[in-house]
């Protein structure tokens, strides 16, 4: 029995170590370690909802505009405002677009490097990848020879920038096993994903200012008001990224995955999956939501979320004390002690749903939709198992390989109801429709935003007196994910992934890293507290509404 | 066409800087020419892999090491949309990135080792991103079953220098907001008080603007040498002038046309957002000028008033852009200017608050001065006006004479002295 350890895990948002134990080369037990504490719900408390909105998209660069978007659903229930049509279509598109960046970013630039290495592309012969890129039916944009010029120049330069200390020599039966013309197409569409990323920020942009952190998602409703040029931006913009992923993602998934197809048997969580879904329709229910919310037992039937269900506990986490504390009346003080995993190890807490831990993310969402019968999503969910070997047996969508596989379907999903929804705006800007902004009625309330980061399930909940928060909680996707064991010793989700993995070189175990990038970890959201109200107080009346 | 005309502007800012676009090129080696379909010898290049070299002593690339400390990854997510150049021509072929948490192939020690081999070779610059965490022992951040301080250390000892990446490196941005529960601070500060003297260049931002980062990495790895820095060690090109020097709307400001509600008709026609609570006139970045993610907006563009991310005194945590600008909304009609605008109580602004309220002055004098006559209606009596008489500041359709008389009792009261309108005739 010996102790394998990765930390710093990379290619993920923020800090994580993961500690296994390894027997006869599988992981038998493990433990994830979220490394930073910020306190972001004591900063927001005594501020307005409006400021929150804009200050907890600072818990993570990579989906502020999820934390802004469920921050400000949250603002909305307290207020008592329904938002506009047409700012529900523009905070769809704003969303929408966040997810497209994030999905793309996330498999190629960030989890594809466990699959592909780029470095191997240098002994592909062009002209065969061409034949192979062809064959696949993946999008042959980029000119392969020039890449390969261009990597050899790289390569002959010695220096190995981002690859310095790379895995590519991992060799545990199950390390890079892509044909050089696959890793060629592979790297090649690295390259593109870094541009088409940043096109689908620039979505974000048009209608938030920025990317990252959006300036226009406001409880009541928007601040950005479309002008015929903006439309014109965005359709063109919705257009490329939809042309580009659906040439390109499910493709190159389904000519990796055959290489790698053992990841379909490891890799499965905790089974039960939680989705708080996302998408507004015209009712703004949750089970309406073009990704619908749905609960999910290990018998994979579906539930409505039922709030008070949810808890946390702490006995595991660097926090004082050892309660189970039940929705919304989280209490927390951080206090480090030190890592030891039979006792305390990880800034994370440790959410519960119904006492059990659940997971979060991209296949729960799919899960969910699956159940309730989305079309697009029950089609394409069916024609990948089938090429995957295992048609009409969704249960193999719980691996390492499926979590990873199902994102992609998502992304698809999301790009083509980009198009929709830009369409829809247009319809309602020619309409004459001008209603982007309601003001309050109160300003004194509660409210919980149920929302969805591209990693998962969110929550935001919030007491408002005055214009001013008097409690706040969050709990992000990635804390169901990177649960510690809770109360009765059973592990988080990732936790129970790694068990099982095979680990053929306890230095490099790459499946391992393989299992945590599935999840898409978000480790900086993943870590924040709750505390009753502490002695800030503002001098001006701090309601942009003033005082009613 | 678009590419073409950004490239061209790259290729302009280098050339601001003596920098042809041949020798940026070459340099970058990003023109391999395309000399036919040369054959590649595999075995040749395995070789040169396996003699890879991470410091800048032998290759062409400037090492950089960058460090995320307590950080949201926004940082690293902004630099990742930059146009000119892209991310993959930087990390290809302007500098060698041996240690990015975010975008590092490797993981776990063999990141950590490639890290140490840069330090041990020297020659390499620092990009810290995030807040330096005291809280703990440095336990509020640990990475590699090390404090986070202690990494910063390592790493910010034999650096050429050190870039604080985005207000949290700066001066810990939103963590040093009230209460500050993680003993969050800056780098500058932190290394001041570690008593490591390499020097730092500030970039604040939330997040940074990659063309900032990517214009001081064209600056050390070009030109060799550090950007003139201001006095808070920020690049004096681009933090020393405000965002109402460079703001597209600032027309409408000395027309005196606001925007009063978000969403509005006045949203719509790009009035200006002062009113709202914009913090351009004491915010100092040229983002109007740089504008966000490939130039296609920026926060202003968008609709939504200035929220001084870019405000960060790197001496001090508790000046940091949330504490200092909170509530962003906050209607800057609620401050005095004499007692025209008055809701008393809510000046305590400072010196900041004075200079915003002359700045109004200037803006409602335009009305005075008759440049405002056939323009767009000012807004009538708002609701929440209605509602609170004794609150209210009144309204906004004043007549010629109210308005003159009202900017003359103004400016008397005011402790700032309000632009002539004279002089605003005369441009």
């Amino acid at each position: 029995m010996t102790r394998s350890v990765i930390d710093p895990i990379t290619r993920i948002e923020g800090h994580l170590r993961v500690e296994m134990e390894v027997t006869n080369g599988k992981v038998s037990d493990a433990w994830v370690s979220g490394g930073c504490f910020r306190g972001m719900e004591m900063v927001v408390e005594n501020r307005t909802p409006e400021d929150a909105a804009q200050i907890v998209q600072r818990i993570c660069g990579v989906c502020p505009v999820s934390h802004a978007h469920s921050s400000t659903i949250a603002a909305e229930h307290a207020y008592g405002i329904k938002i506009s049509n047409n700012a529900r279509i523009i905070r769809n598109i704003l969303e929408g677009a966040q997810f497209l960046h994030s999905h793309i970013l996330w498999f190629y630039n960030l989890a594809a490097l466990d699959y592909v290495n780029p470095l191997n592309a240098l002994k592909a012969n062009a002209a065969d990848a061409y034949d192979l890129a062809q064959a696949a039916g993946t999008s042959m944009n980029s000119d392969f020879v020039a890449l390969q010029e261009r990597l050899s120049n790289f390569a002959d330069n010695g220096q190995l920038s981002i690859f310095s200390g790379n895995w590519f020599d991992a060799e545990d039966g199950t390390g890079y096993k892509l044909p050089p013309e696959l890793d060629l197409i592979c790297t090649a569409h690295y390259l593109e994903a870094l541009q088409m990323q940043a096109k689908a920020s620039q979505i974000s942009a048009i209608i938030g200012g920025k990317m990252p952190h959006v300036m226009t998602l406001i409880p009541g409703g928007t601040a950005f008001v479309p002008t015929d040029q903006k439309l014109d931006d965005l359709k063109y913009l919705v257009d490329e990224v939809y042309n580009w992923v659906e040439a390109t993602m499910i493709p190159d998934t389904l000519a990796i995955a055959p290489y790698y197809i053992d990841a379909l048997n490891w890799g499965k969580g905790c089974g039960r999956y939680v989705a708080w879904g996302v998408f507004e329709n015209e009712s703004m229910e949750l089970a309406d939501r073009y990704l619908p919310m749905g609960v999910i037992d290990d018998k994979l039937n579906l539930s409505d979320v039922k709030e008070e269900l949810i808890t946390e506990y702490m006995g595991h986490s660097w926090y004082k004390g050892e309660e189970t504390y039940t929705s919304p009346y989280f209490v927390t003080e951080p206090e480090y002690t030190e890592y030891d995993v039979n006792d305390r190890y990880t800034w994370v807490k440790c959410p519960a749903y119904d006492g059990k831990p659940y997971e979060a993310g991209g296949l729960s969402r799919i899960l969910a939709a699956y159940k309730r019968n989305v079309p697009f999503i029950v089609e394409q969910v069916d024609g990948l198992l089938e090429a995957l070997g295992a048609p009409g047996q969704i249960g193999v969508a719980q691996s390492t390989l499926g979590r990873t596989a199902v994102r992609q379907i998502e992304t698809l999903y999301i790009a083509g109801l980009m198009k929709d929804w830009v369409a829809e705006l247009c319809e309602a800007v020619k309409s004459g429709d001008s209603d982007y902004f309601r003001e309050p009625s109160t300003i004194t309330g509660s409210g919980t935003g149920f929302w969805e980061a591209p990693r998962g399930a969110l929550y935001h909940s919030e007491e408002v007196k005055d214009g001013k928060i008097t409690g706040y909680q969050i709990i992000i996707p990635t804390t169901w994910n990177l649960a510690p064991k809770n109360a009765n010793g059973e592990s988080g989700p990732m936790e129970q992934a790694l068990i099982g993995n095979p680990v053929g070189d306890i230095e490099k175990p790459i499946n391992a890293l393989r299992t945590v990038h599935s999840f898409d970890p978000c480790t900086a959201c993943a870590v924040h507290i709750t505390e009753p109200a502490t002695g800030k107080s503002f001098e001006t009346v701090t309601s942009p509404w003033g005082v009613k | 066409m678009e590419t073409e005309a950004t490239v061209s502007e790259f290729q302009n800012m280098l050339s601001a800087r003596g920098v042809t676009r041949r020798s940026f090129m070459k340099l970058c080696g990003a023109v391999a020419a395309a000399a036919g379909l040369s054959q590649l010898a595999a075995p040749q290049i395995a070789q040169a892999l396996e003699k890879s070299v991470i410091g800048a002593t032998k290759g062409k690339l400037y090492p950089v090491i960058w460090i995320e400390g307590a950080s949201c990854t926004g940082c690293t997510e902004s630099f990742a949309q930059v146009e000119t150049p892209d991310p993959a021509s930087v990390v290809l072929e302007l500098i060698s990135l041996n240690y990015s948490e975010t975008l590092s192939a490797a993981a776990g020690w063999s990141m950590e080792e490639a890290k140490e081999q840069t330090i041990e070779a020297g020659n390499y610059i620092l990009v810290y991103e995030g807040a330096v965490l005291e809280g703990w022992g440095g336990q509020a951040l640990r990475v590699a079953d090390k404090p986070g301080t202690e990494h910063l250390i390592e790493a910010a000892e034999k650096a050429n220098a050190v870039v604080a990446l985005g207000s949290c490196a700066v001066n810990g941005g939103w963590m040093g907001a009230h209460p500050n529960s993680s003993d969050a601070l800056g780098v500058q500060a932190f290394l001041k008080k570690a008593g490591i003297d390499t020097p730092v260049i500030n970039i604040p931002g939330c997040p940074a603007n990659p063309e900032w980062l990517v214009s001081v990495l064209v600056d050390v790895v070009l030109l060799e040498k550090l950007p003139a820095l201001n006095s808070e060690n920020k690049p004096s090109g681009i933090f020393d002038q405000t965002i109402h020097d460079n703001c597209e709307r600032r027309g409408h400001f000395e027309n005196g046309e606001f925007v009063y509600q978000f969403g509005s008709e006045e949203e719509a026609k790009g009035y200006c957002l002062y009113p709202m609570g914009c913090r351009g006139p004491q915010t100092k970045s040229n983002c109007g000028v740089t504008l966000w993610n490939d130039r296609r907006s920026w926060c202003v563009q968008a609709g939504s008033p200035c929220i001084g991310c870019c405000e960060a005194n790197p001496n001090d945590p508790g000046h940091n852009w949330v504490e200092v600008n909170t509530p962003f909304y906050k209607r800057h009609r609620d401050l005095r200017i004499g007692d025209w605008m008055v809701q008393p109580g809510t000046i305590a602004l400072g010196i900041t608050g004075i200079l915003a309220a002359a700045l109004v002055v200037h803006g409602f004098g335009m009305k005075v001065s008759g440049r405002m006559d056939g323009g767009a209606d000012f807004e009538k009596v708002r609701a929440w006006d209605k509602n609170h008489p004794d609150k209210s500041i009144g309204k906004y359709n004043l007549s010629r004479d109210e308005a003159k008389a009202a900017c003359e009792k103004s400016s008397k009261n005011s402790q700032a002295k309000p632009v002539e309108t004279d002089e605003e005739e005369g441009r």
